[in-house]
């Protein structure tokens, strides 16, 4: 069973790069662009770090390992599974029609029909973070691996689980933005910034801390309790994310629009 | 006049949907907070109140007024190349407006709509954190700074956007043009607390006219800073624009419209 799925996955991953390299030079632009840009932005922590030196105990170099993982498992996500912002939307306009007709599971498909090409330069750029985050060990590269693999996931899990709120609300594209914003924003900054509240607001309602904070502290130093955490939040909020997705999708109404899949 | 009739019909359309404004000013909390949150820790971590002539209240203010011009400002690159890359650049060519200024009026009323939000949110959750906001009576200079600014960056989306004639996908350029303002406009950070290097090299450059020019007036207004950043934005202005109708006049000469 799960053979067959990853079988399907892959098929589907060498669908959409053969896709993508028939525009060779978007695709290439675009991750080359998002390589520039991951760095671009990075400028303002090698600024901040020159003045500041530390602050609460984090300097420079916790900075590319943070901002790394976070790239690296963001990239990740959005090129294998680049519909993940464009649940919602798919939903709305009544375009689910065309994965329900199929005999697959319809969140999988839906979720990796779509490959993001600037992902492929948060991917480049995460993995150069790495090595300028004093952490150049085997170990610990496995484990920025690992880690990435679980603020993907937790990544993707918490934007199905949000966007699958359409099913009730009708339209939550302005929340998913912010959603989508606030994540990616609270992600790359150190726990140790915020007090106790904000801290329980992201480790729970809004998982940032999951996707960034604890994953490079995983890779910092290594821990059962650690690894267990991650773990745990990854089927918790996988869970709650499929469970949501196929509870709403009892209430689907289809638009019977014609579609076509390029 | 027909240019106002657009900025006005743009304006209403967007006023019409309130919730859909107000839900998308939203986010300028998120990214204060977590801005209080950093320079707050950084401040205390420093032990000095003053930080580059700028206390903790300064630094959230600036960062108030970065933010709006950076989250109500027009965003043009995007929709002139779409017009070119999906051909109705041709049929908005023979009507009696300039493409570009159209965009510009169309844009402007988004970015007003945008700003009259973002503003009120951004301030309102200053002026809790850390007290109430600057000298009111520099206000009016620093919405004209704004203005100035958003011509700055009129001019740089346009030759952005007019990008697509020759590369069709633009994505790559909007990014790192954003990424220039964030650092070298002093979006994230304000400019005075880069090395002096850096902060030579941002203020020669027209970023800094768009971001921190405005933002900087509004924590400190003078009227001699607002007559340096003005005449350095003028002289921006009038070069980008320069170069902006150079692009625009060769795209048209590569304009091919097949079919009717």
């Amino acid at each position: 069973m799960i053979k067959r799925e990853l079988t399907f996955l892959v098929a589907l991953w060498k669908a959409n790069l053969l896709a993508a390299m028939e525009f060779r030079a978007a695709f290439i632009s675009q991750a080359i662009g998002m390589f520039l840009n991951d760095a671009a932005y990075f400028v303002f922590w090698i600024v901040f770090f020159d003045r500041f030196q530390q602050v609460r105990g984090w300097g420079l170099s916790d900075m590319f390992l943070i901002y790394g993982l976070v790239a690296f498992g963001f990239g990740a996500a959005v090129y294998f599974f680049g519909n993940l912002n464009g649940v919602a939307d798919i939903i709305m306009k009544g375009q689910l029609d065309y994965y329900l007709a199929l005999p697959r599971p319809v969140l999988l498909h839906l979720l990796s029909s779509r490959s993001v090409p600037s992902g492929v330069g948060d991917m480049l750029y995460g993995l150069i973070s790495f090595f300028f985050a004093d952490q150049l060990t085997l170990d610990a590269f496995a484990r920025f691996v690992l880690g990435a693999l679980f603020s993907a996931t937790i990544f993707i899990a918490f934007m199905v689980l949000v966007q699958s709120l359409v099913f009730w609300m009708g339209s939550v594209q302005l929340l998913s933005m912010q959603v989508f914003n606030a994540l990616l924003t609270f992600s790359i900054y150190p726990t140790s910034l915020f007090d106790n509240s904000a801290k329980f607001i992201l480790f729970t309602i809004l998982p940032a801390a999951l996707i960034g904070a604890l994953p490079s502290d995983f890779v910092r130093s290594f821990t059962w309790q650690k690894l267990g955490l991650m773990l745990i939040a990854a089927v918790i909020f996988l869970s709650l994310a499929i469970a949501a997705f196929y509870r709403g999708l009892r209430r689907y109404e289809s638009g019977s629009a014609i579609q076509t899949q390029v | 006049m027909k240019y106002w009739a657009i900025f006005k019909t743009q304006l209403a359309t967007r006023l019409a949907y309130p919730a859909d404004l107000i839900a998308g000013s939203l986010s300028i909390l998120i990214f204060l907070w977590v801005f209080l949150q950093l320079w707050r820790t950084t401040y205390s971590a420093s032990g000095s109140s003053v930080i580059a002539g700028l206390s903790l209240a300064d630094t959230l203010w600036y960062l108030m007024m970065t933010e709006t011009i950076l989250i109500s400002k027009p965003r043009l690159a995007r929709s002139i190349s779409e017009a070119v890359k999906d051909g109705s650049v041709a049929y908005l060519l023979n009507k009696p407006y300039h493409f570009l200024l159209y965009q510009l009026s169309a844009g402007w009323a988004d970015g007003f709509s945008r700003l009259l939000f973002t503003a009120l949110f951004g301030g309102g959750l200053v002026w809790l954190l850390v007290g109430p906001p600057p000298d009111v009576r520099g206000w009016p200079l620093v919405f004209l700074a704004l203005l100035l600014g958003w011509l700055i960056d009129f001019c740089v989306q346009a030759l952005i956007g007019l990008l697509a004639f020759v590369t069709e996908e633009i994505s790559a350029f909007e990014w790192i043009y954003q990424k220039a303002l964030f650092i070298l406009g002093g979006m994230l950070i304000p400019l005075d607390f880069f090395p002096p290097w850096l902060r030579n090299l941002s203020q020669a450059l027209p970023f800094a006219y768009t971001i921190y020019g405005p933002a900087r007036l509004f924590v400190s207004p003078d009227l001699t800073r607002f007559a340096v950043l003005a005449l350095g934005q003028l002289f921006w202005i009038l070069l980008l624009w320069g170069a902006v109708t150079l692009a625009f006049n060769r795209g048209m000469r590569w304009l091919t419209i097949n079919g009717g």
